[in-house]
């Protein structure tokens, strides 16, 4: 119930009231005073200026009843709505409110100076918040530059030291180093991709591909892991022609090795992680089941916030950092996609879904 | 053409410079600057056939030298120009490239072969 329905089932109680009492004070002057007028024309008279006066007071009260609901209106009921609208604006956009120019009591005044105060301050943790993940992204790119410059050195070195005459377990040693001077080398360089996609900088170099070529990709590259997690591992390729979409691959794959690293890492041996594929609707779906620990009710509104790890995640010895599904979602958004999951209907474990957009 | 073909590398890291210049001095004649200052001196004194670019050097730095070889008026305006690098975000590559570098290699990402491969077939159409 608005304050102007509220005011005008006030003022319609008021009002009849009013009328109540005229109408009654009407009759009890004429029942009083018409005995004591004997003229009958004096008496006809008489009756009608109490008649005029019954009447006067009601149109009166009308009068100002309706001031008061309209000055209720404008005054208190106008001034809160447009502090309530800042406050919804400022909930779904951040827009920090302009202070309200028209009349209003202290009470709202004081309602506004309050909500203006709350606005300042969250506004303010936001700042620091952005400035903290702008610092952030600048310390990564930072120290993985400086770690570039040194692995360059030992990379060349290494490389250098390979064109020379070496025995073979020497060639075996330094071919080790090279490996993993390499590796570390695009440890560095992936480093440098998350930050750029967090800070929303990087740039995406798009081609249509096929879902199941990547997928068997894949398939193929945790094959050995799977293995020695004791864990089935299989894609399962739908009968239908594969969706094609048009992605980074690069990225997409970063995104899909998270998921299947983390699904077998989670999932305790004998059990199983399948990779399946489908498409509807203009989306192709990739949904990567495994039969795992779960996923905690508690956890599950949080796992896609940047360095949140799930309770039982955390409680198991594995290196995560918080960051890889975080950064997976992104970049299935920036991709015009989306990443989601659902624990199993039937039996443990947890489903992940990204979906694509098909081409075509 | 008798005359020398000097590549002008431009490498502020000295321990990376030995190694480039492990690998570069059996093929080529090669001149190596330390900062901006000194590369732009070399390349007005021998007139190199092709520059490897570091970006990030003291006094003057790889943009700046781009942007002052770019802008000159005689032939060595249009000298090859590699930028090899450890900067590898995108917006340090396409301002690179919007300011003349014919191409650009990340540092840690390349063996120092794929640089003199690079080298090969930017002159390779000259020769």
């Amino acid at each position: 119930m608005t304050i102007r329905v509220f005011t005008a089932l006030l003022l319609v109680c008021v009002l009849t009231l009013a009328g109540l009492a005229i109408f009654v004070s009407g009759l009890f002057l004429r029942d009083q005073l018409a005995p004591l007028v004997t003229d009958i024309e004096a008496n006809q008279e008489l009756m009608l200026v109490i008649f005029e006066i019954s009447v006067a007071s009601v149109v009166l009260v009308l009068a100002f009843t309706s001031l008061l609901f309209f000055a209720v209106g404008h005054f208190i009921a106008k001034p809160i709505r447009l502090v309530a609208n800042a406050m919804r604006a400022f909930a779904e956009s951040g827009q920090v409110p302009a202070p309200i120019t028209v009349w209003a009591p202290k009470e709202v005044r004081e309602l506004e100076v309050a909500f203006s105060g709350y606005t300042g301050r969250v506004d303010e943790v936001h700042k620091h918040d952005m400035e903290v993940s702008r610092v952030k992204s600048d310390f990564i790119s930072t120290a993985a530059h400086q770690l570039r410059t040194p692995l360059t050195g030992i990379r060349w070195a290494l490389e250098a030291l390979q064109m020379e005459q070496l025995t073979e377990s020497q060639k075996a040693l330094v071919a080790s180093a090279v490996e993993k001077s390499h590796q570390l080398v695009s440890v560095v360089g992936t480093l440098l991709d998350i930050s750029s996609i967090e800070s929303g900088k990087y740039k995406y170099d798009m081609k249509r591909t096929r879902v199941d070529d990547i997928l068997e990709e894949v398939a193929r590259d945790f094959a050995p892991q799977a293995a020695t997690a004791q864990v089935s591992f299989v894609f399962e390729k739908s009968g239908s022609e594969s969706a094609v979409v048009s992605v980074d691959r690069e990225r997409i794959r970063w995104v899909l090795n998270n998921l299947v690293e983390n699904a077998i890492r989670y999932t305790p041996a004998g059990g199983s992680v399948r990779i399946t594929s489908d498409a509807a609707a203009g989306r192709a779906y990739v949904r990567v089941h495994d039969t795992g620990i779960g996923i905690p009710d508690t956890d599950r509104a949080n796992i896609f916030t940047r360095f949140y790890r799930a309770s039982n995640a955390v409680s198991k010895q594995n290196g995560g950092n918080g960051l890889g599904l975080y950064i997976a979602r992104t970049i299935a958004t920036d991709h015009g996609g989306d990443l989601n999951f659902e624990a199993n209907g039937s039996g443990p474990g947890t489903t992940f879904t990204l979906s694509l957009p098909v081409v075509e | 053409m008798a005359d020398t073909k000097f590549i002008l590398v431009v490498e502020d890291d000295p321990i990376l410079k030995n190694l480039l210049g492990h690998t570069l001095a059996g093929k080529y004649q090669t001149l190596y600057a330390s900062d901006g200052n000194e590369a732009i001196a070399l390349l007005e004194a021998n007139k190199p056939v092709l520059v490897l670019l570091d970006l990030m050097l003291p006094t003057m730095d790889g943009f700046a030298v781009l942007e002052s070889i770019r802008a000159r008026t005689d032939e060595l305006k249009n000298v090859p120009i590699v930028v090899v690098s450890n900067l590898g975000a995108e917006t340090d590559i396409e301002k690179a490239k919007s300011l003349g570098a014919n191409d650009y290699l990340i540092k840690a990402e390349v063996a120092v072969e794929e640089i003199v491969a690079k080298i090969e077939s930017m002159l390779a159409p000259s020769a």
